[in-house]
């Protein structure tokens, strides 16, 4: 079986012939800024898994010493199986001495490491090697939905960068910020310890019509200028379709009205409502006709709506 | 240590609201089980300050149930960065503070 070499001098940044200091000093610096509990990069946790195997080699002088007899001169990923003595250097039998840092039912440590070190039988059991047991790391992903599908609800696919994918259900009516956990689906135990949970957070697109306010709905509603004076009944959007709405007469620009229950459904089966503000709008070029007839408004009116303002 | 295949799962989830009301309340060995730590570590980790019981009714104190994430990784701090415990509660609550500041700013931009 092909077998890579790791270069763990490499993955800690640190020479061959580095003191024991600068190794623990180089992990503790890469430990830091890769740990999963401090880096929620996808690519994070495995990264810090080379990093804890490159220092459980090199801060053990056994283990360090059994490594450099490897020689110098292997690069990153090369076949180390056929390599003169590997025999003798790999099959000699397992240290058998603790693995410190373990990922899930086995090491997670690399098939180079196991090959030498025989992580993978020492890291079988119901508690950790090293007598320490502890639940997994959760872990958090963006669900982003359309305001209409947070409102519907239903089931949705979502997959993630390590190839894992969910159905989720989502329920009607979740927020924007709302954490949806998958309970074990986050990082392994450590030494037999639970897994961790997989929290979704809900993330709600920006609507181009509707503003969400708590469970109530906002929007625009333009009008022109003869649906305001006179009323009328006019189409306005709602999550699920269209509804139709009466502007009373005598609406001017701001005027709420309000359909109740078209709002975002809640958790006990209520909904907000949703609210149209009148907007009135002016055609920006006028027929020759529309202009007479705004003359004409003009000479009759003795409306001024700078006086009903003060 | 590649990522495994990739695995289709069905899972039928609910939303929990973060509010406490909601919250299921659990005792000191059923959190220590979660947390995958010994019960006596969990003692120590808050008599230090790393949660507080949410309810004590009749002298057994009840926590909520997430807290377990939070003790797990103070112990998985404190063992990968070779802090102590006091180190690791406030690597905890900083990380906590940052995660709110983070999820705040998110919402924020995601709003413009």
């Amino acid at each position: 079986m092909a077998v890579g070499f790791k270069d763990y001098y490499e993955v800690l940044g640190v020479a061959r012939d580095a003191r024991d200091e600068e190794i623990r000093s180089a992990y503790r610096k890469l430990a830091r800024t890769y740990h999963p509990d401090v880096n929620k990069d996808p690519d994070a946790e495995d990264r810090f898994k080379e990093i804890s195997e490159a220092y459980e080699v090199l801060r053990d002088p056994e283990k360090r010493e059994r490594y450099d007899r490897l020689g110098a001169n292997w690069r990153a990923g090369q076949d180390v199986s056929g390599a003169p003595g590997y025999e003798d250097l790999f099959r000699q039998g397992a240290f058998g001495d603790s693995v410190r840092v373990q990922f899930g039912e086995e090491s997670g440590f690399s098939d180079f490491f196991q090959s030498l070190f025989g992580g993978r039988g020492a890291a079988r059991g119901g508690s950790g090697v090293d007598g320490f047991t502890t639940r997994g790391a959760d872990h958090e992903a963006v669900l982003e939905l359309s305001l209409a599908e947070a409102a519907a609800g239903g089931k949705r696919r979502l997959s993630l960068a390590d190839g894992r994918s969910y159905e989720v259900t989502i329920p009607t009516g979740v927020r924007d910020g709302q954490r949806i956990r998958l309970a074990g689906e986050g990082g392994r135990g450590h030494g037999g310890g639970p897994s961790g949970d997989l929290f979704l957070r809900v993330r709600i697109q920006p609507d181009p019509r509707f503003r969400l306010e708590g469970y109530d709905l906002h929007l625009n509603l333009p009008v022109s200028p003869w649906e305001a004076a006179l009323g009328a009944t006019v189409p306005v959007p709602t999550l699920t379709g269209t509804a139709r709405v009466r502007v009373p007469a005598g609406s001017s620009s701001g005027r709420r009205l309000r359909l109740r229950g078209q709002g975002m459904p809640d958790a006990q089966g209520g909904h907000g409502d949703l609210y149209a503000a009148v907007q009135i709008m002016v055609p920006k070029k006028l027929s020759r006709k529309e202009h007479k007839l705004f003359e004409q408004l003009a000479d009759a009116s003795k409306f001024d709506p700078r006086e009903v303002r003060s | 240590m590649s990522a495994g295949p990739a695995r289709a799962t069905a899972l039928r989830v609910v939303a929990r609201s973060a509010t406490r009301g909601e919250e299921q309340l659990v005792e000191l060995e059923v959190l220590a089980h979660e947390a995958g730590l010994h019960p006596d570590l969990v003692r120590r980790l808050i008599a230090l300050g790393l949660l507080d019981a949410a309810d004590q009714p009749a002298g057994a104190p009840l926590f909520r149930r997430d807290a377990a994430a939070r003790l797990a990784r103070a112990a998985r701090l404190r063992r990968d960065l070779g802090l102590n415990y006091a180190g690791a509660i406030l690597a905890c609550e900083l990380l906590e503070r940052i995660d709110d500041l983070e999820e705040r700013l998110a919402r924020y931009e995601h709003r413009r």
